[in-house]
């Protein structure tokens, strides 16, 4: 369980003006709202990547502003990250990428054969085919390929939280529809609590449990899927109807190229 | 007519301007110097907690030291050529011919050596350094360190300061040697001194502290250069133009600190 007690951060304007959010233990979770109100801001407070200027972030009961440094680091292992453009290492082979993923203390004990096992699982979960791409550098890799290896990257240590960061940024149609098959796929085989940040408000809406939207630096709808559709809010609404417009617009251009 | 309410600040004018920059540029000092003590204790606790991988440490030195070897080579036996000749030309018939063979390798060893050899390795080490952890930082790869519990500092920073600590005197030392050798070559053609004159002159006034002196300031610059550019890259924000921006600054800033360093040196260690 992920909880978020009035989050406030502004950086030279706020962005967060006091965010209470829960997100329930296995639970898939989308937070929509438009550029700029700070998603991925709340998206790194969780593991401290950002830190609010006020409020309390807790993973699991731990708290993360509380704990001291111990409590930052039990939530990193805890959590998978899913970077917004997959922030891969580009010094580092495929499988060093990978293999990042593992926890250090342990990676550092581990023979470099079960190594080896567990990279190549994490990237047939992913539906890439290890053998190819493993001695691959990441400039080497197509924008999808690159994704697919930071999922891979941030579950290869069995997390029991996946938080993911506008995973289809910069992906064409069939490549985000892929891409939130396995979001579905990987959350409900790994059985993680899921907090998916995304512009792709269909998407969201087809695959998660409960969602909310962000707006002016608070919440402005949290509930199911059918209830945000129903919506009678007119800035929910207005969100709604300008995402379907941006998809059509997007399939349309898809169609052209 | 005055338009200006009651209440509003009054006009900046050339002194308050002044007043705000000063404060401006001491905040900003002061933030840095912050910022760089920070790093260095997080450096010094990453080391001290064995968390610094030794094939990282021999990497750098790698880039640093031999990939930099061939520009070191240039810089230093011009430093040599240039001093010999210019003191060449200087000498009058009142100051005896060896006195060229001291006046070169006093110049080499004590200035010429390591400052020449610290700016070269400015551009070429502390500029790459920023724009590559400034790169790290805009997209993210930083973020991703730390989500995974790795330790940037002790992954990226502590390796590269290291490195310069153990390299810089190295190529300081080559630099000096090569300076030296070319200054006695370059001091024969021009002013006919011969290399057993030459060598002379250079120990009638030499003294072994001048070893120490050069190895210290190759010591200080080569802690101060990766330091700074790593906290300057560790700082970057924005996208490829705070790159470009931070990594400008931050060439000025270490030309800044390693001119001002040696301005120190003397009264702090030659007197």
């Amino acid at each position: 369980m992920i909880e978020y007690r009035n989050i406030h951060k502004a950086f030279d304007l706020p962005v967060l003006t006091g965010v209470d959010m829960r997100v329930e233990t296995g639970e898939m979770f989308a937070l929509f709202g438009p550029s700029g109100t700070g998603k991925s801001v709340l998206l790194k407070t969780t593991i401290g990547l950002v830190l609010p200027d006020m409020g309390e972030v807790e993973v699991d009961g731990i708290s993360v502003y509380r704990g001291g440094r111990g409590a930052v680091e039990a939530v990193r292992q805890k959590v998978g990250y899913v970077f917004q453009h997959s922030a891969l290492f580009d010094s580092l082979h495929v499988f060093d990428n990978v293999a990042m993923g593992i926890p250090e203390d342990v990676l550092a004990r581990m023979p470099r054969n079960e190594t080896a096992v567990k990279v190549w699982e994490a990237l047939e979960l992913v539906n890439l085919e290890p053998r190819e791409i493993l001695s691959k550098i990441p400039s080497e890799l197509s924008g999808g390929m690159k994704k697919r290896v930071g999922i891979a990257r941030a579950i290869i240590g069995r997390p029991e939280v996946l938080l993911w960061d506008e995973p289809t940024t910069g992906l064409d149609p069939i490549n985000t529809a892929a891409v939130e098959r396995l979001i579905e796929q990987l959350s409900t085989e790994l059985q993680v609590t899921s907090l998916l940040v995304t512009h792709d408000v269909e998407g969201g809406l087809m695959i998660c449990d409960r969602v909310a939207m962000l707006d002016s630096g608070t919440i402005r709808f949290c509930g199911t899927p059918d209830e945000f559709r129903a919506c009678p809010d007119p800035v929910v609404q207005a969100f709604v109807d300008r995402a379907a417009a941006e998809a059509a617009l997007d399939m349309v251009s898809e169609s052209y190229d | 007519m005055n338009h200006q309410s009651p209440g509003a600040l009054p006009r900046h004018n050339a002194i308050t301007e002044w007043f705000a920059g000063v404060g401006r540029t001491t905040y900003i000092t002061l933030e840095h110097a912050g910022g760089l003590g920070i790093l260095f204790g997080q450096i010094v606790v990453a080391i001290v907690s064995l968390k610094v991988s030794i094939r990282s440490v021999l990497n750098q030195m790698y880039i640093m030291g031999i990939q930099s070897l061939p520009i070191v080579l240039v810089t230093g036996s011009l430093a040599g050529i240039v001093t010999s000749q210019q003191g060449g030309y200087q000498m009058t018939s009142a100051v005896p011919d060896y006195v060229l063979g001291s006046l070169v390798v006093e110049t080499v060893v004590l200035e010429m050596g390591p400052v020449l050899t610290a700016l070269v390795l400015v551009g070429r080490i502390g500029a790459r350094i920023t724009a590559e952890l400034g790169t790290m930082v805009v997209s993210e790869q930083i973020d991703a360190f730390k989500s995974l519990g790795r330790d940037p500092v002790a992954i990226l920073a502590a390796p590269r300061v290291i490195a310069g600590v153990l390299v810089l005197p190295l190529l300081v030392g080559i630099a000096d040697l090569i300076g030296i050798l070319a200054g006695v070559q370059a001091a024969n053609i021009t002013v006919g001194l011969g290399q057993e004159s030459f060598y002379f002159g250079a120990r009638l006034f030499w003294h072994s502290w001048d070893l120490t002196y050069s190895a210290t300031k190759a010591i200080v610059f080569g802690l101060s250069i990766p330091l700074i550019s790593v906290h300057m890259g560790l700082k970057t924000k924005g996208g490829a133009e705070g790159v470009g921006l931070t990594t400008t600054q931050a060439v000025m800033f270490m030309t800044l600190t390693i001119l001002i360093l040696d301005a120190m040196f003397p009264p702090l260690l030659l007197n």
